[in-house]
């Protein structure tokens, strides 16, 4: 069955205010959407909801096709499908780019060997540097890391919130190559700002339009 | 911290006799001290550096709770490890009953353990982290020090801790069962 992201009259409060209500989209398989917007229009906070980690205010978020029924994402079972890249953060200062990716293999339960994982940092051009503190990275260096760890298990749901935030234009083309892999087992949500990868969406959506 | 501690009150009191209450509160105050290090190595840090977002994609409540009570576990062996030697090399305890210091040792570290995770993951996603921290922490370890002390004093006395040992099982038993299901309802809030 394939799988899609379906979000109906979503909305998030934050106190009194709302950063966005009946939000409601659709994302199949083999798609990517596109989120842009002003500053604290709520793109971060979209993806948040979508990924399970911030309850939503109201309205309801299934990704079907997983296992035999909707399952609501806030469930854990749930994330084992999903993976997010921050825009910041989110990195142990103190663990190398391969520690991460065994930690995080270890966490999701997928048995990886060091040859597999060092390939997978290969892939994002990682591998020279795979066994330094990540507290030694550049900005752009732990784009691709974050790149790294978010699709390391093959998700059905890719989130990735201004990935290339500080990445040169290698870690740009780097970019399209993932969401072009993404399309072909599963979703993409792709938050930015960026004129040019507006292209890399196959529909758009403008938060506080 | 701990050692500072006992080390500055071991000298402080050279030549004197400090009485068995004096020295178990000593310990746990020792103890206590070292361990309140750790809750800024504990979730806060998670929070504040972001990674707690991964937790949360990857990992069920239960085990990042479990993983940090851990954490503080191994923590206050090690600083066990340091402080009870330390102790009773400075502070000279008389007739201890070992085995009603062992027990007291175990169940006060088992409830101190889960009284720190518990505080340490109820406050870190808040604003105002050290006051509501301080306003939590106190009622949460105030009866835990008191019977810890308490049962500590009697073993230093030679005496049985039977009384003590069983409101400080069940103290910490409760914060341990009950903190991964509180933790539950609120790690996504």
């Amino acid at each position: 069955m394939p799988h899609r992201l379906v979000c109906e009259g979503l909305g998030k409060r934050f106190g009194d205010r709302w950063v966005f209500r009946g939000l409601s989209v659709e994302v199949s398989e083999g798609q990517s959407l596109v989120v842009s917007g002003a500053n604290g229009s709520g793109k971060s906070t979209f993806l948040r909801v979508v990924a399970g980690l911030t309850p939503v205010t109201e309205g309801e978020i299934r990704l079907q096709g997983v296992g035999d029924s909707e399952r609501v994402l806030r469930e854990h079972a749930m994330s084992k499908q999903v993976g997010w890249s921050a825009t910041d953060g989110a990195l142990y200062s103190a663990l190398s780019a391969l520690e991460h990716l065994r930690w995080w293999a270890a966490i999701h339960g997928a048995l990886l060997t060091e040859t597999e994982l060092r390939a997978h940092l290969a892939r994002f051009e990682l591998d020279s540097r795979a066994d330094d503190w990540t507290r030694t990275f550049s900005t752009g260096m732990r784009q691709r890391l974050r790149l790294a760890m978010a699709t390391l298990c093959q998700p059905r749901l890719l989130i990735l919130d201004e990935p290339t935030a500080g990445m040169d234009e290698a870690g740009k083309q780097l970019l399209t190559r993932v969401i072009d892999e993404q399309r072909t087992r599963g979703i993409t949500l792709l938050a930015t700002n960026q004129p040019d990868e507006y292209a890399l969406g196959d529909f758009r959506l403008v938060m506080g339009a | 911290m701990a050692v500072v501690t006992v080390v500055a009150l071991g000298f402080a009191s050279l030549g004197q006799n400090l009485n068995e209450g004096l020295q178990a509160g000593l310990l746990w105050v020792a103890l206590l001290f070292g361990m309140s290090g750790a809750l800024a190595r504990g979730f806060l840090v998670e929070e504040e550096t972001g990674t707690a977002d991964l937790l949360r994609v990857g990992a069920t409540p239960s085990s990042v709770y479990a993983g940090k009570w851990l954490f503080h576990g191994s923590l206050f062996l090690v600083l066990s490890a340091i402080i009870l030697p330390l102790h009773a090399l400075f502070l000279k305890p008389g007739s201890v009953s070992a085995l009603g210091l062992g027990l007291m040792w175990l169940a006060g570290g088992l409830s101190l353990v889960s009284a720190l995770t518990f505080c340490g993951a109820l406050v870190a996603r808040t604003a105002v982290k050290g006051a509501l921290l301080a306003a939590l922490a106190f009622p949460v370890l105030l009866p835990m020090m008191l019977m810890a002390v308490s049962g500590t004093k009697t073993a230093f006395e030679g005496e049985s801790v039977w009384g003590a040992l069983q409101g400080l099982c069940g103290y910490g038993l409760m914060l341990t069962a009950g903190g991964p299901w509180i933790f539950e309802r609120f790690w996504r809030e």
